[in-house]
């Protein structure tokens, strides 16, 4: 379809835009329905940390940290927006096309942003008949509502646990395995030091604050990342981090960061830089190694105690087996990394305790399963694995890992499966020979070339044909790479469906788009640190639902009635009556070892406190007797070469630590002559992955013209005639986006960064956001995705690999349109 | 009533003929007496002997209490009944003492008095004082056991791994050991107590020649008499019983097992890493305890196994004779607890060996206690797609 014929389908079709008069309704305006409740200060909690929340005439008035939180993220300043924002869904619509014609619509419509309100019976009913529609003519393998994300705080509203129930006890689907975020490293490293490791918890701070000599932080920012956390966050972390901003200033630790840019945790430390081409860290990693074995640094008594396979990777390591010996002159020459440093760092890593702190970037670029696997080779050479501050962790960044935990237990989560009784109304699970599972960043592949098989981790996985999806509190149009390959498959789904809070640009390119209230519009519980177990939180509804909006619960117990299985669906409970399950199981699991009140005297004090944890080393039971206690690997031992990944055969993941060179790679490497510059799209710092981009006045503090920030070097900027404030093209062979350049010397040169979480607001030509359903649209805003590569990292996790991206940038000189990325729909009637 | 208004009136009068100095002095002399009285009367309800004056509480606990180590032990320390059953600190003894005055109505309404009915009420008396136990996180015990002053290394492996456990959460110590200064109540079990409602205690008599399956993690032992641990026998193991003798029976493990170290853990097959047993390495290297039969090489690791079958004592209870059940609960636990954060992956989605790395490394996030952790990995190994080739 060419633009012309775009826009005669626009004309041809006969709709009136809506005028957007209460586009933002005041908030006094917004008040009466909130009316209902009392004024005064209640407690809740979210991603971003616990707060105390104060209602004043029915609206949040002010938010202030929780007592605990002696580290409160500055995102609390955008946690008002998260409510009162003109990106709320407020009713029910439909994307007009879809609403004419249903499963029969113009696909390449979808994306004009052109809805119509509906009421909810209306479009409870139209979701149905979809579902229908795809179980009757497809089966299970045509509907995909497994792709699931980060969703809001709350064990009772989780809103993929809703969706899943609900449309599980419709009919079976496809669903997913793994994760954007760990994809790589979670495949991995089960492999090879017999865990999740990404996910687990990890030593504890205070003993790496006592032990260690020396830490590396390996592409690891956690000073920005732990603001955020899976539960309501505690931000316990900052207080270690603090302690070891002031060993370093003592001397007493060495804090070395391995990064290409000056991340925020380094600025806060105050700690040493070691700058490294960008996703050359393997190259760096063996000449590390070959270092250590040249001076016979390792610790050889580790290695035959506690480790298998060494043998097989020297002959790699030393050139024996490719005629290539990966010595710091080697390394030096990918990495940009000097000879005297790489052997430099062998000593300083062999020498005294050395803490590995793995971040989890490295992971999310082709090959990203090897960092992982070198790194955990250095560390079984280095021989602390299993002592306090020695070995090495791959997610101190994340949720309070190294906090001590309490040990207590945390509440339970509304069921996400049906009960054990029920059967779908749809009960078949024939998926046609395809997998009823598929790696979770390969829908788009799967969706454009059905019936294909691939290989992953040691299995054939087969694409079903997928016609529809279903998301919940989920935006992979943020988190998923390649937005112009995304809209040429969405134009092959017959209908999507998505229940958010706020038009995320995944309800853009929806058919049904169903309003959730946000989490302060509704009760609900949640444990208070997601690793540390502080205590339970009550998350007290602060007002009531806005507009049309109603929380999960309500949403998908009203769905299960069209179905006719409410009861079937709320096990005949009300909202309360969960809430106080989940709190008297809770209660029960910590009966004898926690003491917990009566419900009504938690809700009513809004926490329970479980008091302070002991420290723990990872792998020490390990360590300690490796017989009694084996790692979950195949030999119970760390496996340096995996023999079970050999035989999988895989010229993208051989059996030991390998260096590949990428698609493409900046600094010299494939491709830089074309598009030099490698992007960096990394977790925001002032937001979480996309929530609370769309918190207006919280934006409006980082944005640049509006745009979302590109973080770039002075040389680069100087040598395009950029300079910072200016407004800037971003561009590849996948697409091109506007955003707004901030000149930092934290970034060298041929790096740039643009943090993921921007919202995808394509525009057209004439710079109409009809015009953004278009293939090739500028993104207004400044989305990274619109310019990743979507490509799996191997064949072994087929993760996602946004990090294996080039690009050039030049200042824009065009006209410049609006952002289309907020304030919700082009309403039309019919 | 008029003798009791003059009585009140003469009270209420001050003194004509006494001093204010006797007055007072001789009110502090009463004190002293009555105080002094009180603290003896005190005292004397809180001796072993005034504890076991009472009929039931000789025949039944104290007969018991005498079996065990806290009686009689190599260091000559006792426990007796007020160390455990007693706050130390007055305020909270004198609480315990109110609260034990209930226990006279029992003894007049002899509630107790026939051993039937002792055992009737057992279950209710011991869950009191576990309460309590819970209350003051064992305190009572702790008064002189210390977490801080055991000596890791003269505790067997096993021990060590529970221990260190515990002691990182300050555990209470009631939480493990109950049942032992006086006779376990017939309770099922204090540990996973809703899998063992589901799945039962087992046969009474396990017959011999008859296979079992463990419905929780037991201790091995070396002969039906000692209490010297021989090992752990995981939950969900098949076992042959071989031999009864009281309530001991001598069982048979097949399995596999690797040729590292002293070869002290028994695997459900050749290469696969599910765990049957774990043996000390002294019982692993006594005689007679491990038959051992043919080798092989596993591919996928290089390491050499070794078909093996060990014969050790356990305990006669917890051995169901059918499997499922227990796999019901594991599947339902795992669909549960597993699901609230995403969707659970299918059993088969991977293999035996892999199941441990992906389950481990998301424990964290999970609250299931040791049995039901052990119970619900055998459960997604043995369902995994090492046994399970209809899936993808």
């Amino acid at each position: 379809m060419n633009r012309r014929d775009f826009l005669k389908g626009l004309v041809s079709t006969s709709y009136v835009v809506l005028s957007g008069a209460s586009v933002l309704a005041p908030l006094n305006a917004l008040a009466a329905s909130g009316a209902k409740s009392k004024d005064g200060w209640l407690t809740t909690g979210s991603h971003f940390g616990a707060f105390k929340m104060k209602r004043k005439n029915g609206v949040i008035d002010q938010v202030k940290p929780f007592d605990l939180d002696k580290y409160p993220t500055d995102m609390i300043n955008g946690i008002k927006g998260l409510v009162y924002n003109p990106s709320r869904v407020r009713y029910p619509m439909v994307r007009l096309d879809f609403l004419l014609k249903g499963h029969k619509s113009d696909t390449t419509q979808r994306g004009d942003f052109r809805f119509v309100r509906v009421t909810w019976d209306k479009a409870l009913h139209l979701l149905k008949d979809s579902l229908d529609e795809v179980q009757t003519k497809y089966g299970p393998s045509g509907l995909h509502a497994g792709q699931t994300g980060w969703r809001a705080t709350g064990q009772l509203h989780s809103s993929t646990s809703h969706m899943q129930r609900a449309i599980g006890m419709h009919g079976n689907f496809v669903k997913k395995v793994g994760d954007y975020s760990t994809g790589a490293g979670q495949t991995i490293l089960p492999y090879i030091l017999g865990s999740t490791e990404v996910y687990a918890q990890g030593t504890s701070w205070p003993l790496i604050l006592e032990e260690s000599n020396t830490i590396i932080l390996w592409s690891n920012d956690p000073y920005k990342n732990l603001q955020v956390g899976w539960n309501a966050e505690t931000h316990e972390s900052f207080a270690y981090l603090a302690q070891l901003k002031e060993k370093v200033k003592q001397g007493k630790i060495r804090v070395i960061s391995i990064d290409p840019v000056v991340t925020k945790t380094q600025k806060y430390l105050g700690c040493e830089q070691l700058y490294v081409n960008p996703q050359t860290d393997v190259a760096l990693m063996l000449g590390i190694a070959h270092e250590m074995v040249t001076k016979k640094l390792h610790d050889e008594k580790f290695i035959e105690g506690y480790s298998l396979g060494f043998d097989r990777f020297l002959p790699y390591l030393l050139g024996e087996s490719d005629g290539v010996a990966k010595t710091p002159e080697w390394a030096s020459e990918i990495t940009g990394v000097s000879p005297e440093i790489i052997r430099d760092l062998a000593k300083v890593m062999t020498k005294g305790r050395t803490q590995m702190m793995m971040g989890w970037c490295i992971q999310r670029q082709q090959h990203g399963e090897q960092p992982y696997w070198m790194a955990a080779v250095l560390a079984t050479m280095i021989g602390q694995i299993g002592l306090p501050g020695g070995g090495i962790s791959y997610g101190h960044h994340y949720s309070s890992i190294g906090v001590p935990s309490s040990g207590a237990a945390a509440p339970g989560a509304f069921p996400r499966n049906l009960d054990e009784d029920q059967k779908p109304l749809f009960d078949s699970n024939d998926f046609k020979g395809a997998s009823s599972t598929i790696p979770v960043a390969r829908w788009i592949d799967a969706i454009m070339e059905p019936g294909k098989t691939i290989d992953a981790n040691g299995s054939k996985v087969t694409y079903p044909d997928i016609k529809m999806m279903v998301f919940s509190g989920n935006n992979p149009w943020n988190h998923h790479q390649d937005r112009n390959k995304m809209k040429q498959a969405f134009q092959k789904l017959e209908c999507v469906v998505t229940i958010d809070m706020n038009w995320t640009a995944t309800c853009r390119f929806s058919d049904i788009v169903l309003p959730a209230c946000t989490t302060f519009e509704r009760n609900d519980i949640d444990v208070y640190g997601s690793y540390a177990n502080r205590g339970i939180l009550a998350m007290q509804k602060m007002v009531e639902p806005l507009f049309e909006s109603l929380s999960d619960f309500e949403i998908f117990t009203r769905f299960a009635a069209v179905m006719g299985k409410e009861k079937a669906y709320t096990r005949g409970m009300t909202e309360k009556d969960w809430l106080i399950k989940l709190y008297d199981d809770c209660k029960a699991a910590n009966a004898g070892k926690f003491d917990m009140p009566d419900f009504e005297s938690f809700w009513k004090e809004g926490y329970v406190h479980f008091g302070e944890g002991k420290p723990w080393t990872r792998h020490a039971d390990f360590r300690d007797d490796p017989e009694i206690n084996p790692l979950g690997t195949p030999s119970g031992l760390i496996e340096v070469f995996s023999r079970k990944i050999a035989q999988f055969n895989y010229d993208d993941c051989p059996g030991h630590p390998t260096w590949m060179e990428k698609t493409e790679r900046s600094h010299g490497g494939p491709g830089s002559d074309k598009f030099p510059v490698w992007m960096q799209s990394c977790h925001p710092d002032k937001r979480l992955h996309s929530q609370m981009c769309e918190s207006k006045e919280y934006r409006e503090t980082y944005t640049v013209q509006g745009r979302e920030p590109v973080y770039l070097s002075p040389v680069d900027a100087k040598k395009r005639g950029i300079k910072d404030g200016d407004l800037v093209r971003v561009f590849n062979d996948r697409g091109q986006l506007l955003a707004g350049a901030v000149v930092s010397d934290s970034f060298p040169q041929g790096v740039i960064r643009i943090h993921e979480g921007a919202w995808y607001g394509p525009v057209g030509e004439d710079g109409s956001k009809e015009g953004g359903a278009e293939i090739g649209a500028l993104c207004s805003y400044g989305d990274p995705n619109t310019l990743t590569q979507d490509i799996g990292t191997s064949k072994l996790a087929q993760a996602c690999s946004a990090y294996t991206c080039l690009v050039e940038f030049d200042k824009y000189q065009g006209k410049v349109p609006e952002v289309s990325s907020f304030n919700g729909p082009v309403e039309t009637q019919i | 009533m008029k003798w009791f208004i003059n009585i009140w009136r003469t009270l209420n009068k001050p003194a004509k003929f006494l001093t204010l100095g006797t007055v007072s002095l001789s009110a502090f002399l009463m004190g002293i007496i009555f105080w002094g009285g009180f603290n003896t009367a005190l005292e004397m309800t809180n001796t072993e002997e005034f504890c076991i004056s009472c009929h039931s509480m000789e025949s039944k606990p104290y007969q018991e209490l005498q079996e065990t180590v806290h009686w009689s032990n190599h260091s000559g320390v006792r426990a007796t009944c007020p160390d455990c059953h007693v706050p130390h600190n007055w305020s909270r003894k004198i609480g315990r003492k109110i609260e034990a005055s209930h226990d006279m109505w029992g003894w007049l309404l002899q509630t107790v008095n026939t051993s039937e009915k002792f055992e009737a009420k057992r279950l209710e008396m011991a869950s009191r004082e576990w309460k309590r136990f819970d209350r003051d996180n064992s305190l009572a015990c702790k008064n002189c056991h210390n977490y801080d002053s055991m000596k890791w290394d003269s505790m067997s492996k096993l021990a060590q791994k529970q221990m260190k456990r515990a002691a990182k959460l300050d555990q209470s110590c009631i939480d493990c050991h109950k049942g032992i200064a006086h006779k376990l109540p017939d309770m099922g079990t204090s540990r996973a107590p809703e899998l063992i409602a589901q799945v039962g205690s087992g046969e009474n008599t396990p017959q011999s020649e008859q296979t079992y399956f463990t419905a929780l993690t037991k201790p091995l032992f070396y002969n039906d008499k000692t209490d010297v641990e021989a090992g752990t026998l995981n939950i969900a193991t098949k076992v042959k019983v071989l031999e009864t003798k009281g309530n001991r029976v001598k069982v048979g493990i097949d399995g596999w097992r690797k040729k590292i170290g002293a070869g002290r853990v028994i695997y459900y097959d050749f290469g696969l890493n599910i765990l049957s047993a774990q043996l000390t390495k002294d019982a692993a290297l006594e005689e007679g305890v491990i038959e051992t039969f043919e080798e092989k090489e596993d591919p996928m690791t290089g390491l050499k196994w070794q078909r093996v079958e060990a014969q050790i004592w356990t305990d006669k209870d917890y051995l169901v004779s059918d499997l499922q059940p227990l796999w019901d609960y594991a599947r339902d636990t795992y669909t549960t607890s597993c699901s609230v954060c995403h969707t659970q992956p299918d059993e088969a989605h991977f293999d035996a060996n892999t199941w441990p790395g992906m389950f481990q490394g998301m424990i964290a996030f999970v609250n299931m206690d040791q049995d039901t952790q052990a119970l619900v990995q055998k459960y997604l190994q043995e369902h995994s797609s090492t046994f399970d080739k209809t899936s993808h």
